[in-house]
């Protein structure tokens, strides 16, 4: 297992918005998280990443307690929000920023995004822009790619298919498929339950911090999901 | 690493998005500092010679000691209000491939630019080299050196320090003005002197100079806590503002004024939950203390009114004057909004006096406080206090339908210039120099109590035809009311 969460509280303003006594992610698993707005999807992750100080309880990646030592950062790559780039930078200067963190010569980087051109549909590189100034999609698509680039054990996105336009969001899933292995554990949340289905091969709904279901994807899992999500 | 970041930094500064309009504000700002440079080498350089002309015949070591733990308070001061700082700046690197250590590194050195870190050097370090070292030694000469060094890196992590723990906390923020109230009362009735103790402190370093490594201690010290602090917070929900649960207020007090009323609760929950408005305001409170400046028993007792008038002023009305300059462009946000919704315009602008006289009542209250010193006082403010009231908010409503530019809530006030244009700097001008008119030649003509009289009863008069002067800012409002709601809508 790599990911191990033990009765995990995060209350704001006397409301809990997460809640977890115990999960227990395995390596080569990709999760999808669902479940309505504020049901703690992001603030799990954001937990998960040690950007917010949980209550009480623990989240243990590799068996060490993230808040306590910075050695997760070297295999976990992430992208929640705009607020995870560098809006001044170019989409070039960032992903050369983010690859010089991880060893990466600036030959390895082009390298790298040749392979998301198909992904970036012509529009990220070479653009002239900085990242302020790209659409929110766009954006989407620098984060995501640059997470990608990391070449990472663990990926958390957060909502990556929301602002992407279609031809994108069908290539991102077929490109998040493809890169499923034994080495690579991937956390989505998405509200789109047609998409996490088709890409994750289990699937936990939360409510209200608390977690509701925890499935391994079946045929069924889609009609049982929308079952839920409709009463 | 650290390389990597500053680059950032110094892209991200020229990259900033209002960079176009701020150009001219940079360059005003770089002159500022080279000024405040050149003229503290100039100080640095020649305190010899300008403490011979100020205080003749005294000891020149003896006043040098003694100043030098009095600036460093006075720039303690100053740097809890404009300091800013360094953290949001790491938000995007948070997620990445870097260690935590790193990270409050970054933010230690970035602390480090300031210019308030390297004035101390040109101030203090020529004459300690060029007196200290011939009387004293070459060991006692780098000790000084050293101990000014490290008052300088002190200074620098606690402000930080308490800055980060008074965020959004009012409790610490009181506490801590209060104790400044107390310090430089004590100070002003000559119970405690900073002065005295910064002589015996330095006395002591240059008779023996190893007593300074108690400094370099307090320097490391205060750097290892700052560092510390900030390695276990390292959560921007944590640094920024509290996280508390927001509550519904409201203001039974404003309750009987009506719709005004409610617009009055509005603008005030407007100052208290956005930080430009909140930094803008408490800065003000900074100005209570002119009074222990400028309030001199020579001038007193010789009812030179005039040398004081400027400071009564701007104690009993900065609210007006350093809130009002941006009017409206504080609520430039959802200025379409307010003008859509179903109040009118002279309601809006009751709402806009009210505000103002209430803030100026309250600054009345607090430094009524002065009168301790000289029951004379009170009537000085009640002269100014009138005429804020009566004049002055007028004119700063009368610009502020001139002024078009919005402002950003978040961002902090110092050094901020957004929102700065002719019209605000305009302001200050007739505001501030039409009590002089009045009161120059009424004093002249009788004496200077006929003076004070004046003011206030022109302040008076501009009270009682408030509707008159309603409908002229309504008018004046209606004129450019399409230009001003363009104006905010470009945001910036």
């Amino acid at each position: 297992m790599i990911i191990e969460i033990s009765k995990l509280i995060k209350t704001y303003a006397g409301r809990t918005v997460v809640n977890i006594e115990k999960l227990v992610i395995n390596e080569g698993e990709t999760v999808g998280v669902v479940g309505n707005n504020g049901a703690g999807k992001t603030t799990l992750f954001r937990m998960l990443l040690d950007l917010i100080r949980p209550d009480s309880g623990e989240i243990l990646s590799k068996g060490t307690n993230v808040a306590e030592n910075d050695e997760w950062k070297k295999y976990t790559a992430s992208f929640l929000d705009e607020g995870f780039l560098i809006d001044y930078l170019t989409p070039e200067e960032y992903f050369l920023f983010i690859g010089s963190l991880h060893q990466m010569s600036t030959p390895d980087v082009i390298g790298h995004l040749e392979r998301y051109k198909e992904f970036f549909n012509g529009e990220i590189l070479d653009s002239g822009k900085y990242i302020r100034d790209f659409s929110k999609g766009n954006q989407n698509k620098i984060g995501i790619a640059s997470a990608l680039m990391q070449n990472p054990e663990l990926l958390v996105l957060d909502e990556p298919f929301a602002n992407l336009d279609p031809t994108t969001q069908i290539r991102l899933k077929a490109y998040i498929k493809s890169l499923k292995s034994a080495q690579l554990t991937t956390l989505i949340s998405s509200h789109d339950l047609n998409h996490v289905t088709d890409v994750c091969d289990r699937i936990i709904l939360f409510e209200k911090g608390i977690m509701i279901k925890d499935l391994y994807t079946t045929e069924n899992t889609l009609n049982e999901l929308e079952a839920y999500f409709s009463k | 690493m650290l390389l990597t970041f500053l680059s950032h930094q110094w892209t991200g500064f020229w990259r900033s998005k209002s960079k176009t309009g701020t150009i001219a504000t940079q360059l005003i700002m770089g002159f500022l500092i080279l000024y405040l440079v050149i003229v503290s080498i100039m100080v640095g350089y020649n305190m010899q010679g300008i403490i011979e002309q100020v205080l003749p015949g005294k000891d020149i070591m003896i006043v040098f000691n003694g100043v030098i733990l009095y600036y460093y308070a006075m720039e303690f001061l100053i740097r809890m209000q404009i300091q800013e700082l360094p953290t949001l700046a790491i938000v995007p690197y948070l997620h990445l491939n870097i260690r935590k250590q790193t990270l409050v590194n970054f933010l230690n050195l970035s602390a480090l630019f300031s210019p308030f870190n390297i004035l101390p050097v040109f101030i203090f370090f020529p004459f300690i080299i060029m007196n200290v070292r011939p009387d004293y030694g070459l060991f006692a000469c780098l000790m000084y050196l050293a101990t000014i060094l490290s008052l300088t890196v002190f200074s620098n992590y606690a402000t930080l320090y308490f800055k980060r723990l008074s965020t959004g906390n009012m409790k610490i923020i009181m506490a801590g003005a209060a104790f400044l109230l107390v310090i430089a009362g004590l100070e002003y009735f000559k119970i405690f002197s900073i002065s005295v103790i910064s002589n015996m402190v330095f006395q002591t370093i240059s008779k023996y100079p190893p007593v300074a490594f108690i400094f370099i201690l307090l320097a490391t010290a205060m750097f290892m806590i700052n560092s510390r602090y900030l390695k276990n917070n390292l959560y921007t929900e944590e640094l920024k503002s509290g996280t508390g649960k927001k509550s519904s207020t409201d203001y039974p007090f404003l309750d009987r004024f009506g719709e005004v009323g409610t617009l009055v609760a509005l603008e005030i929950k407007l100052i208290l939950r956005n930080k430009r408005p909140r930094a803008t305001v408490s800065k003000g409170l900074i100005f209570l203390f002119y009074g222990f400046l400028f309030y001199k028993q020579n001038v007193l007792e010789n009812n030179e009114f005039g040398k004081i008038l400027f400071a009564a002023l701007f104690m009993t009305g900065n609210m007006i004057l350093l809130y009002g300059q941006f009017m409206f462009g504080w609520q430039g946000a959802e200025f379409d909004g307010l003008l859509a919704n179903k109040t009118d315009i002279r309601t809006f602008f009751r709402a806009k006096l009210l505000m103002l006289t209430l803030s100026s009542t309250l600054l009345t209250l607090i430094t009524s406080l002065y009168g301790f010193i000289s029951w004379k006082l009170l009537l000085l403010h009640s002269a100014a206090y009138l005429y804020n009231i009566g004049i002055g908010a007028v004119i700063v409503l009368y610009f502020a339908t001139r002024n078009y530019k919005y402002i950003d809530l978040k961002k902090g006030s110092s050094f901020n210039w957004q929102g700065v244009g002719a019209s605000s700097m305009l302001m200050a001008v007739p505001i501030l120099l039409l009590p002089y008119l009045i009161y120059f030649p009424v004093s002249l003509l009788s004496n200077p109590y006929w003076g004070l009289a004046a003011i206030g009863i022109i302040g008076t008069m501009g009270l009682l035809t408030r509707n008159y002067w309603l409908t002229t800012l309504v008018n004046a409002f209606n004129k450019r009311k399409y230009k001003i709601a363009a104006g905010f809508r470009e945001q910036s």
